[in-house]
């Protein structure tokens, strides 16, 4: 369902009729517990509130979706790709381009809705330029030159797709296993350094549910790792992530004393929260569409939003962390229906 | 050291092994009782707990199960430093990962907890009819290494319970006033199995809109 081109409005579809939900109700003594499908198909359950959250959200999307549809009507389908700093204010330093680059800035870490998000990432991250370099045909080449190859690359990636976010209505069929396999196969072809790494397959995944088209997904695969996220993040020894991990260390120290000090004293490396994190750019650990906030900016503003994210988590946490001296407890705050029933302050995303 | 009545022991537990060897899997059968046919692919580490009483104690196992591609082996150290115990699991049907988990042996034995437990898991043991690794060769590997072995599946339940309680009776009993790395002499009632649960929820509730 979410693989052809022809499918491109689905999120327009379900946006413009996003019912109340009436989630099936299992009552379990006070607590009543409710299972749904978020707006990118991924089973959520929760508690009743949790799903008033989750309306309360949808209804942030709608709001969203129309400013967005306000600018483009006031000033035209594709103003935003009129800002970019390279574009508008290095050549021509219009006012106009101006005040539009600003207003996108500010509008993105709002959220691009999710019927744009395809439109909008892949022109503002720079895949559709990537793609402009190279024929029309790369990826269909590309894929057809490698089919029936075995490397130790394919083999893991066989490996992993029934382990991608199994029981997704669409991921998890064989429809979605094989064009899982075709991007992330065609990019171990592309880039043998990187070849696959576990944590690609989840990231691939969702670019796939957002992007509708294997091929865009691709291209945003590619300009991802070749431009976006720091060098070396997924090749041989994961040395970039390395990188990150101790630059968020040293954010952390500064941005939160207290609760570095008192990891520090228990001995807890932040690292074993965070390289999950890090390596699957959250998609594993928050809710779709907050993954998907966190990517808008990531593919706009650049890797620095991972940090700022991570730092948003550990800021929401702070009262617990520092009442709590067990391990198992300072993962259980990192635990994911905890992490994702509170708000995450956008406070964490100014510098 | 005196035993109470409620001597309640905390002990950090790694897996390690080959990707695929079935270490998650054990981890799922051990502390939830379940096994999925298609376990989702472990980033990182992921992190559980559970508790066994052995004999007149209480071991609260704090597990972290870790990612087996060969390019996650860089964060390996910070999972085992001041583990207590170790599982090095290989895939019976897959002498390659019988070789990895040599492979890790060696490191442990050279970087690791010198007073670390260590068992040896030739997991799928339901696989039979695919066997790559005899059960012999394997025991004689581990008794030269002076681990302990045992065959499991993660499928059947077959010694997976069976395996963490044999971890459990060998940790070191007697805690001097300093304990070891990565154990904790606790002074509370074990949690039941309900913290055991730590990494499970996918996606899930959540909202960034609070501007
Ligand atoms: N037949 C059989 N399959 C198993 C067993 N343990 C794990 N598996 C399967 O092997 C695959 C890899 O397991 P997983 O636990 O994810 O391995 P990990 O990468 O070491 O964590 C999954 O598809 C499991 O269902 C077992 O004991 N018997
Ligand atoms: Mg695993």
């Amino acid at each position: 369902m979410f693989g052809t081109q022809s499918k491109r409005d689905l999120s327009l579809e379900i946006q413009s009729q996003i019912p109340i939900l009436r989630p099936s109700i299992h009552a379990r003594r006070a607590n009543i517990t409710v299972k749904f499908q978020d707006l990118y198909g991924f089973t959520v359950e929760g508690n009743v509130d949790d799903a008033n959250i989750l309306n309360e959200v949808r209804e942030k999307v709608r709001e969203q979706g129309r400013v967005w549809w306000a600018f483009e009507a006031s000033k035209g389908a594709n103003w935003y790709l009129q800002t970019h700093v390279t574009s508008a204010l290095k050549s021509s330093l219009k006012f106009s381009a101006l005040v539009n680059a600003i207003t996108l800035k500010k509008l993105i870490r709002k959220g691009i809705p999710p019927v744009l998000r395809p439109k909008v990432w892949f022109s503002l991250s720079g895949a559709a330029k990537k793609k402009s370099t190279v024929p029309d045909s790369y990826y269909n080449d590309l894929i057809i030159a490698v089919e029936g190859k075995l490397t130790p690359a394919t083999k893991q990636i066989d490996h992993d797709l029934p382990r991608t976010f199994p029981g997704h209505p669409w991921l998890d069929t064989p429809e979605g296993h094989a064009s899982l396999r075709r991007v992330l196969v065609g990019y171990s072809f592309r880039d043998s350094d990187v070849g696959y790494c576990q944590g690609l397959n989840y990231v691939a995944a969702l670019l796939l549910l957002v992007m509708k088209t294997e091929e865009d997904a691709f291209w945003m695969l590619a300009v991802l790792l070749e431009n976006v996220l720091v060098n070396d993040c997924y090749s041989s020894n994961l040395s970039g992530c390395h990188v990150e991990q101790r630059v968020f260390k040293d954010l952390l120290k500064k941005k939160c004393p207290r609760v570095h000090a008192h990891l520090e004293a228990l001995d807890f490396d932040v690292s074993l929260v965070a390289t999950e994190w890090f390596l699957c750019l959250f998609s594993k650990s928050l809710p779709s569409e907050t993954t998907l906030r966190v990517w808008d900016v990531l593919f706009y503003e650049g890797a620095k939003v991972l940090l700022n994210m991570a730092l948003a988590i550990f800021k929401v946490f702070v009262k617990q962390l520092i009442l709590t001296s067990q391990v198992d407890a300072i993962r259980t705050c990192f635990h994911t229906p905890q992490l994702s029933s509170k708000p995450i302050k956008m406070h964490a995303w100014g510098y | 050291m005196a035993t109470n009545g409620h001597n309640n022991l905390n002990a950090k537990l790694v897996l390690l092994g080959d990707m695929g060897a079935g270490k998650s899997s054990l981890v799922l059968r051990f502390v939830k009782g379940q096994f999925l046919e298609f376990q989702e692919s472990t980033i990182g580490a992921a992190f559980f707990s559970q508790t066994l009483a052995v004999n007149d104690a209480t071991v609260k196992f704090e597990i972290w199960d870790t990612a087996g591609q060969e390019r996650y082996h860089s964060l390996a150290p910070m999972y085992y430093r001041g583990a207590a115990a170790a599982i090095i699991v290989y895939d019976i049907t897959s002498a390659d990962s019988f070789t990895r988990a040599k492979k890790w042996v060696q490191e442990l034995q050279k970087q690791g907890n010198p007073n670390m437990v260590m068992a040896l898991a030739g997991n799928k043991a339901d696989l039979e009819e695919k066997r790559k690794v005899t059960a012999d060769e394997a025991r004689v590997y581990a008794d030269e290494n002076g681990l302990f072995f045992m065959e499991t599946s993660a499928k059947t339940a077959a010694n997976v319970n069976d395996i963490f309680h044999e971890i459990a009776k060998r940790l070191p009993r007697a805690q001097p006033t300093q304990n070891p790395a990565g154990m904790v002499l606790v002074d509370r009632p074990a949690e039941g199995a309900r913290a055991a649960s730590c990494s499970y929820g996918f996606q899930n509730l959540g909202t960034l809109y609070s501007v």
